[in-house]
């Protein structure tokens, strides 16, 4: 018995300071459970300005800018999130909320100011592009770890790279997608989509990864259609952690009337 | 054949097709940003907006409209905003050269001061657009005008809610929430003969402004002290529930003073409630509301509606990945029926006792989002009339959409969209925005 509470407790502090760990991890499910903690769960809320640039395969720039806000309910657990772009001119102050559920399908509403209206979005497919961008909803939320068999296929000096299967192929898109994630800080840094021929068709890659307020932050991404050879680059800045945001800023009286002081860079 | 005023409409529409291009080059410019330039605002203002041309033209002749046109305009928003914790001012102004009409004319969207003083109250004063309810242009508790001329004749989906003077208070419990909306009297953009004409069963037949010798000029409510409107609304585990009161006047001028000769805006109060959540695969929503027409309770004055009991049943779902559909069941049932017949000069031309109405809309995006694809059916089989509305809209870039559609509107004289078939149209719209 005491053994086995001492080994817990030498795990608990590998787990406390990933930056000592000497050891390589074995057992995938910790893994990417700690990857999905370190990609979405930082802190308990968070706000980033986002940029999206997207790249049509003939060259076309198109723009997405956005305010997104985020609240954890429970670390791996559900999240809410609000959108409120700034451009292109048309979609301003456009607003979009999110009420993540794990296991089940989310909520989504969406504002449309002109017409004063909120609209309740069908969500079933999470796997479609958000705003027109390269990016699935799913990429900015998060793919539920229990969608898929996880298999740690290879580690490397710097990374663990994890193959993932869908339980319910009918669903996605893809035969498998593999992840190499950072054995430092647990942040994925390249994940790689694979159809059934085995051919790789999307990439999505951390272009720039800081630390802000402690937390090991992507502040650079990039997903590629290698199939079209579009492609959109995400930046992120004014990123902040455990701001304290209110419940009730995830609610309809958010997308009705955006309360600025969480909204603007401060 | 090309008469003046087609040469008139085709001048305009072309220098709004001019304008675009000349200010794309300059976009192109701009998206050449430094790699630290996210545009900030130098200026405490933002100025956006947008310019407009629009032109429709009728797929068949109406009789009693001799413009083929309906419409042909050039549009100029100007959006002016200032944002900060507590205090939102906000501007939309149009300015539109107006080749139908044949005027300059202006209309003020919005002009709004949005109060957050208190963590329990938000209050947005001034001119702005209010909408409330779950029906997809089906409207049961939202008492806001609307504009269906713009909707009919082709303008962008935007134009379809106008806006009134209003104070809106909300305030905020956390369980239950409750919006208190009192506004000027502002009647819906009806239909009064200019551009399309309808059926008038005193003819019997169908009237225009032409025909009348003007456009109907209904009297407004000599009332001045507003109406009232007010929802209860709260989020139950993802399901949005509301209860809803609207005291005032109907927005349509749907009754008649036979003494001075003139349609009026009778008095209404309407109650009802709704729900909408996630169900069966999709989103699901219920409305009901009971319009409760204050000087016909009985239904015995054939010059003021009678009471009438609506529903509404909705869902909609992603079929395939951007793909999605939606059906909406409406039910209009008259109240007091066998007295409206009675007392109805003209009982042949009275609405059924209960009005069925379904709507799909269906929405194709393509190319990475920028292609949409849709179309909205208004349907109601047992009176044989229909209402068909495709669209095709194209973001050209971030700044450029177009877009081309058609309204078809389908069935006998005396039903709602029947009387308009001659208003049929095709149109196309280009926007550069800023």
């Amino acid at each position: 018995m005491i053994s086995r509470a001492a080994l817990s407790f030498i795990a608990l502090a590998l787990m406390a300071t990933p930056g000592r760990a000497a050891q390589d991890l074995t057992d995938v499910e910790e893994i990417v459970e700690r990857a999905n903690l370190a990609a979405y769960y930082v802190g308990d809320d968070g706000r980033a300005e986002a940029r999206m640039t997207i790249t049509d395969q003939g060259g076309g720039e198109r723009i997405r800018q956005f305010t997104v806000l985020r609240r954890d309910h429970a670390d791996g657990g559900d999240q809410d999130y609000v959108v409120l772009f700034s451009r292109p001119a048309d979609v301003r102050n456009t607003v979009f909320l999110v009420n993540k559920h794990v296991g089940k399908d989310d909520d989504r509403w969406l504002y449309l100011p002109d017409l004063d209206l909120v609209k309740r979005i069908a969500s079933a497919d999470k796997r479609t592009s958000f705003v027109g961008s390269h990016f699935f909803y799913e990429d900015g939320s998060g793919r539920g770890i229990e969608e898929d068999e996880h298999e740690l296929i290879e580690t490397t000096e710097d990374f663990y790279i994890v193959k993932n299967t869908p339980k319910d192929k009918g669903s996605v898109e893809f035969s498998h997608w593999t992840v190499s994630i950072d054995k430092e800080t647990f942040i994925p840094s390249k994940m790689e989509y694979v159809d059934e021929t085995g051919a790789i068709y999307r990439r999505i890659e951390a272009l720039e990864v800081s630390e802000i307020g402690g937390h090991p932050t992507v502040t650079k991404m990039k997903v590629s259609d290698l199939r079209t050879g579009g492609y959109t680059v995400a930046e992120f800045r004014d990123v902040q952690y455990d701001l304290g945001i209110p419940e009730d800023v995830f609610t309809e009286r958010t997308l009705r009337n955006p309360p600025r002081q969480w909204f603007s860079s401060r | 054949m090309i008469d003046g005023q087609t040469a008139r409409l085709v001048a305009i529409f072309s220098m709004t097709l001019t304008l675009p291009w000349t200010s794309r080059a300059q976009q192109q410019e701009e998206t050449s940003w430094e790699d630290d330039d996210w545009e900030e605002e130098g200026l405490p203002v933002e100025i956006h907006g947008f310019a407009e041309g629009a032109l429709a033209h009728r797929v068949k002749e109406d009789p009693v409209q001799s413009d083929d046109f309906l419409l042909g305009e050039a549009r100029f928003r100007l959006d002016l905003s200032y944002f900060s914790d507590r205090v939102d001012l906000e501007f939309k102004g149009d300015l539109i050269a107006d080749g139908v009409a044949d005027e300059i004319d202006g209309d003020i969207r919005l002009a709004s001061v949005t109060l957050r003083t208190v963590s329990w109250l938000d209050v947005r004063a001034g001119r702005q657009v209010l909408t409330w309810g779950t029906g997809d242009l089906v409207f049961l508790n939202d008492p806001f005008p609307k504009d269906f001329v713009s909707f009919f004749i082709g303008r962008e989906d935007e134009f379809l809610k106008a806006p009134s003077n209003s104070l809106k208070l909300t305030f905020y419990t956390g369980p239950a929430n409750l919006d208190v909306v009192w506004s000027n009297f502002a009647p819906d953009r009806f239909i009064t003969g200019e551009r399309l004409s309808f059926f008038d069963p005193e003819v019997p037949g169908l009237v225009s402004a032409e025909t009348m010798g003007g456009p109907l000029e209904p009297r407004l409510p000599s009332n001045d002290l507003g109406e009232l409107a007010l929802r209860l609304f709260g989020n139950r585990r993802g399901y949005e529930l509301a209860a809803y009161g609207h005291l005032g006047f109907f927005k349509q001028p749907v009754g008649f003073d036979p003494d001075e000769d003139v349609a009026t805006f009778p008095p209404l109060a309407v109650y009802g409630g709704s729900a909408r959540g996630t169900m069966l695969g999709g989103i699901t929503s219920l409305e009901g509301a009971y319009y409760d027409s204050l000087d016909d309770r009985e239904g015995t004055d054939p010059n003021t509606p009678n009471s009438q009991l609506r529903g509404l049943v909705g869902h909609e779902r992603e079929l395939f990945r951007n793909f999605t559909a939606a059906l909406q069941y409406y039910l209009e049932w008259t109240l007091d029926y066998g007295n409206l017949i009675a007392s109805s000069p003209w009982p042949q031309y009275e609405p059924p006792e209960r009005r069925h109405l379904f709507t799909t809309r269906l929405t194709h995006r393509l190319l990475q989002q920028t292609l949409t694809l849709s179309l909205f059916v208004f349907a109601a089989p047992w009176d044989g009339d229909g209402y068909l509305k495709p669209v095709v809209t194209y973001n050209w870039t971030d700044s450029l959409t177009v877009a081309g559609g058609a309204n078809i509107l389908l069935g006998p004289d005396p039903t709602f969209f029947g009387q308009l078939e001659n208003n049929s149209s095709i149109f196309a719209r280009v926007r550069y925005s800023f």
